[in-house]
């Protein structure tokens, strides 16, 4: 047995895994990696997009340029950064720049091939919301005299990255509540948005559209005539009919396919490499209640 | 000028806020999350009370939690509110907007917000944006609901800080020419982005003007009266260098009517005008200079101190599923019952706690922080 088998042995009986099984989180990780193609200028967020790009690029997309929306192109991710303004996700960066920087600079002018993103909800043409739920009046102009029944985080730069990527992969917990057929609020056009007359383009956004959703039971992607979402792959102990039930509108699955589940080889860099000390790794679902 | 007293700007924390912060002071605090951000002026504001306030944004949320946590926000103009060490949303500000105590809130997103501090800093009266298309942010108005843009019957601003509109969309008159990827005489774009539909369009769209054309949804300039940032250094004279990530700073600071700044260390003028080019704001844009080193506390400054996250996750245990009279209090009693920061800092933190967060001059942040345990 050689060093590095013998450092895997001792990592895999520290934290009670096999070299072959995988947890929901290291999924996902491999799952979103996949779609980090080689050469791309991708947008992430730090946490799991994070980590999937790192392992994207020490596996299939050794090319893949990384940029943080405060402004930084193109780091080295020495220690995992807790936020993109983290001065961890500074390191050694090609430059550092402000806000205008990232999305004028980098993604206006055309280096923003490929963007990563979460929300709160998701609906059937990849329309996100992560501003509120329910009714989305601040109590000063709203007829109950409250705010919104949940706030949360607003666009970011959500809204910004996906009207100027060509593609858009979303991370999102699968719900149906999470997965209603229209959005209470529309944060963000990450898909087609609507039908012919109300697409992105008819709005004016001139990029984009290409869109996948990853989610803990599945990928989805759009129907390419309407631009709905359908079931693409089921993940291993998924059933498509399980997907449908937990889905807001009447899902097409009659393309499913299965997943393909992470190697032992992507295990390997994304425990050992990618996050040994599974800061990130460690951490159950997300979200799920 | 020989005889310039070049110590004129410079005052403690508890004077710039007294002269500069009233009751509905629209403000804006420069950093990004958990970096650089001005907690030095943000805590005196606590302690001295001032409330109402109409505080803008572009991605936070230390300071505005804090404000939010001591009840002091009325109005807020937004682009992110997510917090660092396991808060999502951030705690106090999200129950303030669900409750009513904070009675506005305007969103954009980080884009059109940064473009509006662009804007302001050139000093000219819109800027395009190719984003916030096709998306709520363009269509909810709170500011236009309530009644407060535009002109009143005396023919003055109804709020000198709210712009008469949200956004503008118009037909760019350009056509669209400039927009990336496009082709050159010699040859196709050379950058990466492939999509750009207006270049394969039977027909444009129609939206927001009524006819056909190429939409660019114009962003007013962001005009608060007063602006806060934290630096490294400041010279005496007021000349602002700040090291590392930039996010919002440098455009926002110079958007408003005053800038306060505050800093780790004043220096001499000389020690930062011998690399003018490092410099990025001049001290004739200045009208306060406040120095304590550590203020940024909890959050980030570069070559200086890391963040302490430790702060952060005791802090999402300190407040969970309270209510937000007991948050009040959290923030009462941790900020406003401290003299000013040096007690905050050393007898609310502890030397000890601040001193293991300083920077490695290589990574520029401190390596060896523990997190995530």
């Amino acid at each position: 047995m050689c060093a590095l088998d013998a450092k895997y042995e001792a990592y895999l009986s520290q934290h009670g895994l096999t070299a072959s099984e995988f947890t929901p989180m290291e999924l996902l990780a491999c799952a979103v990696a996949r779609e980090l193609t080689d050469g791309a200028f991708a947008f992430v967020g730090t946490g799991l997009p994070l980590l999937a790009a790192t392992l994207a690029k020490k596996t299939t997309a050794p090319s893949l340029t990384i940029i943080l929306e405060a402004g930084t192109f193109d780091p080295e991710i020495a220690d995992l950064p807790i936020s993109v303004a983290d001065p961890r996700a500074a390191f050694n960066a090609a430059t550092l720049g402000t806000l205008a920087d990232a999305f004028g600079t980098i993604a206006a002018r055309g280096y923003c091939t490929l963007g990563v993103l979460g929300a709160a909800e998701c609906d059937m043409y990849g329309n996100l919301n992560s501003t509120a739920i329910g009714n989305p009046l601040p109590a000063g102009i709203s007829p109950t005299g409250r705010g919104p029944d949940v706030r949360l985080t607003g666009s970011g730069g959500a809204n910004s990255i996906a009207a100027l990527a060509d593609k858009i992969v979303v991370m999102m917990v699968h719900e149906k509540r999470r997965f209603p057929p229209r959005v209470s609020y529309l944060t963000t056009v990450a898909g087609r948005r609507g039908p012919a007359g109300e697409s992105r383009f008819d709005y004016g956004l001139f990029r984009g559209g290409e869109l996948k959703v990853i989610t803990d039971l599945c990928t989805l992607k759009p129907d390419p005539v309407t631009g709905i979402l359908v079931l693409d792959e089921v993940f291993p102990g998924v059933t498509p009919e399980e997907v449908r039930e937990n889905t807001g509108w009447d899902l097409d699955i009659s393309h499913a396919r299965p997943f393909r589940p992470p190697s032992e080889e992507e295990l390997r860099v994304l425990r050992l490499e990618v996050d040994p000390h599974r800061f990130y790794l460690g951490r159950t679902r997300k979200g799920r209640r | 000028m020989a005889n310039e007293d070049l110590t004129s700007k410079v005052m403690t924390a508890a004077e710039a806020v007294r002269r500069f912060i009233r009751p509905g002071t629209h403000i804006a605090f420069g950093g990004f999350a958990v970096l650089r951000r001005p907690m030095t002026i943000a805590r005196e504001i606590v302690r001295q009370g001032i409330g109402d306030l109409f505080v803008t944004m572009n991605g936070g949320t230390t300071v505005e939690e804090m404000l939010a946590g001591a009840g002091l926000i009325k109005w807020l103009e937004t682009t992110y509110l997510g917090m660092e060490g396991g808060m999502p949303v951030a705690y106090a500000v999200r129950l303030a907007i669900e409750q009513g105590e904070i009675e506005l809130v305007e969103d954009y997103s980080n884009w059109s917000f940064a473009l509006r501090t662009v804007a302001a800093r050139y000093g000219l009266p819109f800027m395009p944006c190719l984003g916030d298309l096709g998306s709520d942010l363009i269509t909810h108005d709170t500011f236009g609901r309530a009644g407060l843009r535009g002109r009143d019957e005396k023919g003055r601003w109804r709020h000198p800080g709210i712009p008469p509109r949200k956004y503008a969309v118009i037909d760019d008159p350009f056509e669209g020419w400039g927009l990336r990827p496009r082709d050159y005489r010699s040859g196709p774009d050379t950058c990466a982005n492939k999509s750009n539909a207006y270049r394969q369009a039977d027909s444009l769209p129609t939206a927001y003007t009524g006819k056909p054309g190429v939409k660019v949804a114009l962003v007013p300039p962001l005009l608060p009266e007063v602006t806060v940032v934290r630096a490294q250094r400041v010279a005496l004279d007021g000349t602002v260098r700040i090291e590392g990530l930039l996010g919002p700073d440098v455009d926002q600071s110079l958007a408003g009517r005053i800038l306060i700044v505050e800093c780790e260390r004043i220096c001499p003028p000389e020690e930062l005008r011998a690399v003018p080019e490092h410099n990025q704001i001049p001290g004739h844009f200045v009208s306060a200079i406040v120095e304590q080193p550590f203020g940024g506390y909890p959050t980030a400054v570069p070559n200086y101190y890391d963040y302490d996250y430790e702060w952060f996750r005791e802090y999402g245990q300190a407040v969970r599923g309270r209510t937000l009279a007991e948050v009040h209090e959290y923030w009462h009693e941790q900020v406003a019952t401290t003299r000013d920061d040096w007690d905050y800092l050393l007898n609310r933190v502890g030397l000890k706690r601040l001193a293991a967060l300083r920077a490695d001059p290589r990574h520029h942040y401190n390596p060896e922080l523990s997190r995530f345990k």
